[in-house]
């Protein structure tokens, strides 16, 4: 006060304030939803934890976790992507019918190209000042449309199965390739992340996006790339799903908009923007994964599924998210 | 209801239970103690002035007054019970309601409706609005503070003073759930107001006192002084005492806020030196048009502090904006030290030079749940990079050197800024800008809105620091005095143009009323 500004150190002591124990508890609890979700089924069905079982089920997870990581991205900034699913089908029609012409190639033009369809969605939402929401569900239904089009409606066969087929494969005898896959992608994102100052612009955008602009955050090329990251994840998750039906089809993936997004709320990442992770969503996409194959292994009659699937939806998000990183819940 | 009014000041009449009691009351942060056993009383049918710096706790005390934080200990009596309150409905049944500072109407609905909004009472039949009845209701509320606003006017036409009244109209209406006179508490009611409207909150608060008691929380002191009878002085989550308004002065309430003699030299000091009048000026604005301003011609030199005041309306924070390149332009040149600056967008000004503080902290100049940390480098990331790499370490290092040059109380770098007092997040909003060390030209917008005495002479003193090492600076200012204090030059805007330029070298310096003229 009658010190200098610049010269003074702290009247106060600065005590150096760890999390609590608490706030470290939270940021575990997408993991601790699993364990615990891991050990009712296994008490409920003891034949359950087996290995064959659990490769199964990570296998079956690997297209998820890749849609609902791109698409957590886009949720971080405070966005929301309903057109993986239909992007993704549209992907695996795509992969189909390019294979014969590009061969090994095709994998890395699927991305390439998912990958600019959601740039394309993301500069009409900066752009046009569109909302996230609308523009995503009009790419939804387009992608649907295009996709029921040039597949005349129906399966297209994967006759060429050499370029897929490495997806297949167990690292280790174990552990599913498409897995690996899918983990590798989560720890690169996130590393990238973590690295470089996108972090901090991608929360600053999705907590606030008039406080990150007017920080000088390129909050306008963050959406983009956020888009476009959503874009390519759908686009892989494609030829996983290819390698896994041998097949592209219109309707392939239509079905995972709805696992996806509980993937990414299931992990506590805030719908609203700002807080969350690729992590969480990768543990929120097991235990989704867990509950569509492990419900009816230990024996819960299909009519009670979906209601133990929705109430125990609702209960992990009661349960991951950190409600004091989030200011408005809507 | 008034009965005692006179006889309070008698000692031999044992006194009535006090209003609100609050003994050695106790919340912990994480990190922070926010009150450490502050003690306070408020008597019936008196305005009790609450001062304190920012961070002293008076945020926190007013919040467990109303049901909003739990204190970890100490008791909260009213008219001599103790109570447990738990929600703002809670405080509302015991009387005690709050008119926060930042308002809490709902903009798209009528005065009325915001009035009986959540207490409708026969406002509301089986669920049904009885828009009659209401406007009843809403129309006695407006009429015991003597207030003259159209109760179906909606809220958003409102001038910021008359939503102040509505507000006020409002938090009255817990009189409906007690039989006692309630105790209403006004925090940082003026903060906003223009000062004739000030007078009229005054008159309204003296008018509350005849049927409620008052706990009145301003930065101004000497507002503090000129309205309540008492005042309570807090300081690091402590009560550290309390004077009569009649014979305290402001310098004595600033004495016991800060623990120590505060001066103000920094705020009427000029300049250490006066720009070199033949130098070429820093920053060139020529005939700059938006939306709300036309043709504004504006210099700054380095190392000078030119002050934009206005009425409200006379487009002065869009200019402000427009240099930031935060608002469109249509016609105008800006030029800093001779490159034309590009005006298209915030992350061309930042590459520039040039910094802006936002007046609206919360929610434009700082991102709340994001650490100080990241905060602090959110806008510099080359200043925690190497390459296009976070160096951790790097900025560590950089954020508690910023940390402990600007006195920043935070328990740590990680914590999250939203958990700052205001003085604390202005400091690291305005680092945000220094940390780099290439800042050219400071916009800054009411950089002390909101800030208690101790904060603002720091701010204060930040500037003129800035200036001194030849940043260029243009404020906005939260009052005319603060206007003339900080700037070597002041320009006088109305009606979207700069009509006036008025020197204000230290010993020179104009009167309000010099400026008051230009502006109307």
């Amino acid at each position: 006060m009658s010190a200098p500004v610049l010269t003074t150190p702290a009247p106060d002591a600065v005590v150096p304030g760890r999390p609590t124990v608490g706030q470290r508890l939270t940021s575990f609890m997408p993991v601790i939803a699993l364990v615990v979700l891991l050990a009712a089924l296994t008490v409920a069905d003891p034949g359950f934890l087996t290995l064959s079982s659990l490769t199964a089920a990570v296998r079956t997870s690997a297209p998820l976790v890749v849609l609902a990581a791109g698409a957590t991205l886009v949720v971080l900034c405070g966005g929301i992507d309903l057109s993986i699913a239909a992007l993704c089908s549209l992907a695996t029609v795509f992969f189909a019918l390019w294979l014969p012409d590009l061969g090994g190639l095709t994998t890395f033009a699927i991305i390439a190209a998912t990958g600019a369809i959601g740039a394309l969605q993301g500069v009409a939402h900066v752009l046009f000042r569109i909302p996230s929401f609308i523009v995503t569900l009009g790419g939804m239904s387009i992608f649907s449309a295009i996709a029921l089009v040039i597949s005349d409606a129906g399966p297209v066969r994967v006759v060429d199965r050499d370029a897929t087929n490495w997806l297949t494969l167990y690292v280790g005898g174990v552990v599913p390739m498409a897995f690996v896959v899918a983990l590798v992608l989560v720890a690169a994102v996130s590393l990238v992340l973590r690295l470089t100052p996108l972090e901090s612009w991608i929360r600053a955008t999705g907590y606030s996006e008039s406080a990150a602009r007017l920080a000088g955050a390129p909050v306008d090329r963050v959406k983009i790339a956020a888009f476009t990251v959503s874009g390519a994840c759908a686009g892989l998750a494609a030829v996983m799903l290819v390698s896994r039906n041998f097949s592209g089809s219109p309707t392939m993936a239509d079905n995972l908009l709805l696992p996806a997004v509980a993937a990414i709320v299931v992990g506590g990442t805030a719908i609203t923007g700002g807080h969350g992770s690729l992590w969480r969503s990768l543990a929120g996409a097991l235990v989704v994964t867990l509950l569509r194959v492990g419900l009816p292994i230990v024996g819960v009659p299909s009519a009670y599924e979906q209601i133990l699937y929705g109430a125990i939806i609702v209960a992990a998000v009661a349960l991951t998210l950190d409600r004091s990183k989030v200011l408005i819940i809507k | 209801m008034t009965t005692n009014l006179q006889t309070q000041p008698d000692p031999r009449v044992p006194a009535p239970a006090p209003a609100l009691e609050v003994r050695s009351l106790v919340k912990h942060y994480p990190g922070v103690k926010a009150l450490d056993g502050v003690d306070l009383v408020v008597r019936q049918h008196e305005v009790l002035g609450l001062a304190g710096e920012n961070g002293a706790g008076k945020s926190t005390l007013l919040k467990a007054l109303v049901g909003l934080v739990r204190p970890d200990g100490g008791e909260i009596w009213v008219r001599g019970e103790k109570v447990r309150l738990r929600s703002v409905v809670d405080a509302a049944d015991h009387g005690i309601g709050m008119v926060f500072q930042e308002q809490s109407l709902v903009p798209n609905l009528t005065a009325a409706e915001n009035i009986v909004l959540g207490s409708e009472g026969p406002g509301v039949r089986r669920g049904i609005y009885r828009w009659s009845t209401m406007r009843r209701l809403a129309q006695e509320q407006l009429d015991k503070i003597g207030s003259h606003i159209d109760p179906l006017a909606r809220t958003d036409t409102l001038t910021f003073a008359d939503r102040q009244m509505v507000e006020i109209a409002k938090v009255l209406r817990i009189e409906e759930r007690t039989s006692h006179p309630p105790v209403i508490i006004l925090d940082e009611p003026t903060s906003v107001l223009e000062s004739k409207e000030i007078e009229t909150l005054f008159t309204q608060v003296r008018r509350l006192r005849e049927f409620a008691s008052v706990v009145f929380v301003s930065h101004r002191l000497d507002e503090v002084l000129d309205v309540c009878d008492r005042v309570a002085v807090l300081r690091g989550g402590r009560s550290v005492g309390e004077v009569p308004a009649a014979d305290a002065a402001p310098a004595d309430l600033h004495r016991m806020m800060i623990g120590s003699t505060g001066s103000d030299d920094h705020y009427h000091g000029g300049a250490g030196e006066r720009p070199d009048e033949a130098s070429r000026p820093r920053l060139v604005v020529r005939g700059l048009s938006g939306k709300s301003f036309r043709d504004v011609d504006l210099d700054v030199h380095a190392g000078e502090i030119v002050g934009i005041v206005g009425v409200h309306g006379s487009g002065r924070e869009d200019v402000c904006r427009a240099l930031f390149g935060a608002e469109p332009t249509t016609a105008g040149e800006v030029v800093l030290d001779g490159e034309k600056l590009d005006l298209s967008g915030t992350r061309a000004a930042c590459a520039a030079g040039v910094g802006y503080v936002p007046a609206e902290r919360k929610t434009e100049g700082m991102v709340g749940p994001m650490s100080v940390a990241d905060n602090m480098t959110l806008t510099k990331q080359q200043s925690r990079c190497t390459g296009p790499l976070v160096r951790p370490r790097k900025q560590a290092t950089l954020v508690d050197r910023w940390i402990e040059r600007l006195s920043i109380r935070t328990p740590h770098r990680g914590t999250a800024i939203q958990s700052l007092s205001g003085g604390n997040q202005q400091k690291v909003v305005l680092a945000r800008w220094l940390v780099a060390g290439d800042v050219r030209l400071l916009l800054l917008d009411h950089p002390t809105r909101g800030l208690d005495v101790g904060a603002r002479s720091e701010v204060y003193r930040l500037m003129r620091e800035l200036a001194d090492s030849g940043v260029a600076t243009v404020l906005l200012a939260d009052s005319l005095e603060e206007a003339i204090g900080m700037s070597d030059r002041i320009i006088v805007m109305s009606d979207g143009r700069a009509t006036t330029q008025v020197a204000a070298p230290a010993g020179g310096k104009p009167t309000p009323l010099d400026l008051v003229k230009e502006m109307v």
